[in-house]
Formats: C-alpha cells, structure tokens, sequence
C-alpha cells in the first residue's frame, strides 16, 4: 500500500475529523480528533498498519496530543497520526485492543503526561511509585511537593489514607500534610493544576 | 524435550484452582541476580507452573526525557549514552540521526563508515556481553569469561578511538569529532581475525552442549502474532520467524552498501533467540570487514551551525540497536532546547511481550526467559 493511497482512503472515510493530511518521505502525516482516535487507528489498523512503532503524549499548552507512529512489516509505508485532547481533561480511547503494545505506552503517557485512556485494561502508573503526585512531563509541573518516601510493595493505598487523614505517613516527615493530602487522595487531581 | 511434555501432568491428575495445588504470588526481584538490574517480576504460580507474570518497573527511573528538554541538543548526547549502556554508541547514532534528520543536515561519506564501523563493534560487544551473563543465567560460567575476554578487545579498540571504555559520547551532530587514529585499522583487522576464530570455541562451550540445549528449547515462546502485536523487535522479532531488521528493511546511513544476512528462527523459543544473536556476531564482523575495507579518506564533519536550532518540526527516526529498534522522537519549537524528547527503547516494548512468553512455564525458565529478551534496565526506565 502506497502512502498517498492511505491519505486518500483516510480522507474519504473521516472527512473533517482527520484535518493536515499530508505525505513526506513515505510517511503520512495526519492529525485527527482525539474523539475519534479509535476509529482512525482500527481504520488504519484495517489497512494493515500492524506494527505500532511508538505511542507518545505530547503537552501544548493548550491542548495535549497522542502521536501514533505507525508502519507495517508487508509494505514501506508509514503513519505519523496526531489525535489531540483538550488540556481540562485530556482523555482519548485506548488502542491497547488494536496493537498490545500500547497497553504500557498509554500506562507511560498516563504516568508521565497524565492523559487518561479510555478502556484501558490496566491504566496504573508504570515509571513512577504509584503515590507520586503529578505528572512530570507536564509543561507546568513544578516539584514542590516532592515524592518522599517510596514504598516499594505496593503499600501506596495505605500511605495514601495516611495522608488523606491528615497523618504524615511513617518516616515521611518533612513531606507537608497538605500538598500530600490533595494529590494522594485521587491520583486524578494529582496533576499540577 | 519440548515444553508440552515435560509440564503434563500424570495421567487421571487434574489441576484444580485451590485443590491439588495452591495458586500462589511470588516475587522475583527486585534484587535478583538473574534480572540484570533491578526489576521485580510477580509470578502467579500454580505449583510449578507459572499462571501469569506482572512486571513492575520504573526503579532505575530518572526522567530521562525531561532531563532533555531542559538540555540543548549537544548536552543531550552523553545522556543518551546512559540508555542502554551497553550500546552507548548505537544510543548516541539513534539521537544524532533523527536530529540530523529535523535539521536536513547529512553526514560526510566517512563518518557515516566510521559510525558503521563503531556501531557494529558495538553490536558484536553487546551481544558478547549478552551470550555471557546469559551463560551465567542457566549456569555455564565458563562462557561468561570467554565472551568478556573478547568484549575486553572492543573496548581497547573503543578506548583508542574516543578515550572512554563504556559511555563514549562520540557521535556528533552532523558527523564525528574526530578520525580514527593511526594504529586503529591494524587493531581492528587482528581483533576480527581473532575474534573469527573464537566463534567455534563459544560453540563447543554453549551452542553444542546438549544440556545448554535441553534447557532453552520450547522454552518460552512467543508467537509471531504476539510478537507483532507487542511491537518487538530485534532478535526477539526475528526468532519469531519474522526476518525483519531496519538495516535491510529501512535501509539508514550507508547499510544498503554491504552484504550480510539477516538470521531468524522459526519457533519462537529461547534458542532461537539465542541463535539468531550467535549469528549475528559473524555477520556484524562481516560488515566490519567490509566497511575497513571501503573506507574513504575525507571530511569527518559536515558544516553545522554553532549553537543547534533546527527549524519547527517533528521527527520519529528509528535505528536498529542490538536489542531491537531503537526511536527517537523529537519535536522542535524553533529554539536550542527540544520541545518534547521521547525515546521509544526496544527492551522496554520487548520486555511488555514477557508475560505472554511465561504463561505456562516452569518457575525454573522463567530465567532463561528472562534473559532471552536481553534487558538493559537503564534504557527500560529511562
């Protein structure tokens, strides 16, 4: 399959939600609504895009991107898709059911960006302890609230009801009982804002 | 033996949840000898059988990739070294590659033969470096001192070129900072000349020996499905039948000029991954070969402008590293900090295949697994 044959058959499928198709050096350039990711990736998926290279999040400012970048063992060419997500509450559909690979790519890009995945099988933290509060890779993210104490077996949930009472977590002692409050509560509002 | 039989059960035996065995949580790691850094594998056992696998990651984590968009494009480079240690110059050719490509600068004729030269010395030295703690893994010591022996001879050869022995730092933008010295070439021709000769010896030792070979074949296998679907790549692709590999399939830099072939297995087991590595090395020393021999004289530094800004734009480039296919993604605003630095490490998508390789084996293999993947934890928690 040609690239230009991609853009076209894109194109005519999705019509406004897939906006800047272009073909340079092989690759298709795409950006779509990040509302109606899925549908583009299976689409793509369809046309045998089965190798999913690389899933990264991407923070504007103003808005957030997932980048899918795409390609396949049979044929040369090669997808570079663009699906973006308000910056209140960025959230797109997990592809995890397409390509396996990107169940830790989107677990990484939730860690690291805090971008939710809808559909998800198992939407945890994976670099980071899962009681850190923030997502790193965030333009705005500031390391105030410093990460403390790590605790390595999965004792998150009951450092994080410490702190939720009030209570500095054993050992933890320089940590503010406020900021560690607000972030480990929710792991969701524990982004910089 | 293959991996059917020898986990049958006796006849009229059945496995029931919580009757004739009990399923069972293990932890394997975080300190393990056999995990090659920290990692922590939870095993779901039923007896001896393994029901599932999670792995936890994120110990060796430092941010890598926000590091870099605090960093200019130059400072980046001896970051990138301390991904996959053990292929600093693979890491350091991946990087400069894709910001070669943002920049549409292109690198002269022999520095693009010295980077082969250096990268499949590199892949000759991981893979080394590989055969021999995986010797360790399943208990054959004696290959682990052959394999350093030789991976010892790289790294003078290294030395001699850049000054460092591990993180070498010697790509540039746009070329290399300097040419190979004088005594270089001999050097490298005797190392290859020897270092043909020991290829038999690493055979007789592990390849040949039948209790090496009971040990690792129809164990752990991943199908080409799964190996696809979970993005793999390098020799964990190939041993799964797939003959794919970036050099031949998406030619970069100069690698359309030489002959090699790209070795697979069949099956999909930790033999094959095994052997698809083995022969590598030879065709890794092959290309060598050919690139001294080819080598051009002339500049070794294409003109770059002091202080790097490439114009606005994104790039995904991908090399083929010794564990697989190594991305960099790098999105650019225009000024001399990148805007976003991703990289996409090939362990760390080979390392996601692992549980669909254990289900279903023995505790006792899940260290031959383990291994067969050839983890590099630096570069999985970036």
């Amino acid at each position: 399959m040609k690239a230009e044959e991609v853009l076209e058959k894109i194109k005519g499928q999705f019509g406004d939600a897939v906006r800047e198709g272009e073909v340079r050096d092989g690759t298709v350039y795409l950006t779509a609504d990040g509302a109606r990711n899925f549908e583009v990736c299976r689409a793509l998926h369809a046309m045998g895009f089965e190798y999913l290279n690389c899933l990264s999040g991407v923070d504007w400012k103003d808005r957030f991107e997932v980048v899918y970048d795409l390609s396949s063992l049979r044929f040369p060419a090669k997808v570079h898709l663009r699906a973006t997500t308000p910056h209140d509450d960025p959230r797109v559909r997990s592809v995890a059911s397409l390509w396996a690979t990107a169940n830790w790519h989107e677990r990484e890009a939730w860690d690291l960006l805090g971008i939710r995945f809808d559909g998800h099988p198992d939407l945890r933290r994976i670099l980071l302890p899962e009681d850190w509060v923030g997502h790193p890779l965030r333009k705005d993210y500031t390391d105030e609230g410093r990460y403390v104490q790590f605790t390595p077996y999965g004792e998150a949930k009951k450092a994080a009801s410490h702190a939720a009472h009030g209570e500095a977590k054993p050992g933890a002692g320089a940590k503010p009982a406020a900021q560690a409050g607000a972030g480990q509560g929710e792991p969701a509002a524990g982004a910089a804002e | 033996m293959d991996a059917q039989a020898a986990t049958a059960l006796p006849q009229g035996i059945e496995f029931e949840r919580g009757e004739t065995a009990e399923e069972m949580y293990v932890n394997m790691g975080p300190q393990h000898p056999s995990t090659h850094g920290v990692l922590r594998l939870l095993l779901k056992l039923d007896g001896e059988l393994i029901k599932d696998c999670i792995p936890y990651i994120g110990y060796l984590h430092r941010c890598h990739e926000k590091i870099g968009e605090n960093r200019n494009y130059i400072q980046i480079i001896p970051y990138t070294d301390r991904l996959d240690y053990l292929a600093s110059m693979y890491n350091n050719w991946s990087y400069v590659k894709a910001v070669e490509a943002l920049m549409g600068v292109k690198p002269p004729e022999r520095a693009e033969y010295m980077r082969v030269i250096l990268g499949e010395l590199q892949r000759i030295a991981s893979h080394l470096i590989w055969m021999g703690t995986f010797g360790l893994d399943i208990g054959n010591f004696t290959i682990f001192m052959y394999c350093f022996r030789e991976r010892e001879m790289i790294l003078d050869l290294f030395e001699s070129v850049s000054g460092q022995r591990l993180n070498y730092a010697f790509f540039r933008i746009g070329g290399m900072p300097m040419d190979f010295p004088e005594t270089f070439y001999n050097d490298a021709d005797g190392f290859l000349e020897w270092f043909k000769g020991r290829l038999p010896e690493y055979d007789r030792v592990m390849t040949d020996n039948i209790i090496f070979q009971r040990r690792v074949q129809g164990v752990g296998i991943l199908s080409e499905e799964d190996a696809v679907g979970y993005a793999c790549s390098g020799p964990v692709l190939r041993g799964s039948g797939i003959r794919w590999d970036l050099r031949k399939n998406d030619p970069y830099g100069i690698y359309d000029r030489f002959e090699f072939d790209v070795p697979a297995g069949d099956r999909g087991d930790v033999w094959d991954r095994y052997m698809v590595r083995r022969l590598e090395m030879e065709e890794s020393a092959r290309i060598v070969e050919q690139a001294l021999a080819q080598i051009p004289p002339g500049e070794i530094m294409a003109k770059v402008p002091k202080t790097i800004k490439p114009p606005a734009g994104q790039v995904y480039s991908r090399v083929e590293s010794p564990r697989g296919e190594l991305g960099h993604f790098i999105i650019s605003d225009g000024t001399p900090n990148p805007y976003r630095y991703r990289v996409r490490s090939p362990a760390y998508v080979n390392l996601s295949a692992l549980p669909a390789m254990l289900k279903g084996c023995l505790v006792a293999d899940a260290v031959a697994v383990l291994g067969s993947i050839d983890i590099v934890l630096g570069e999985i928690d970036r």
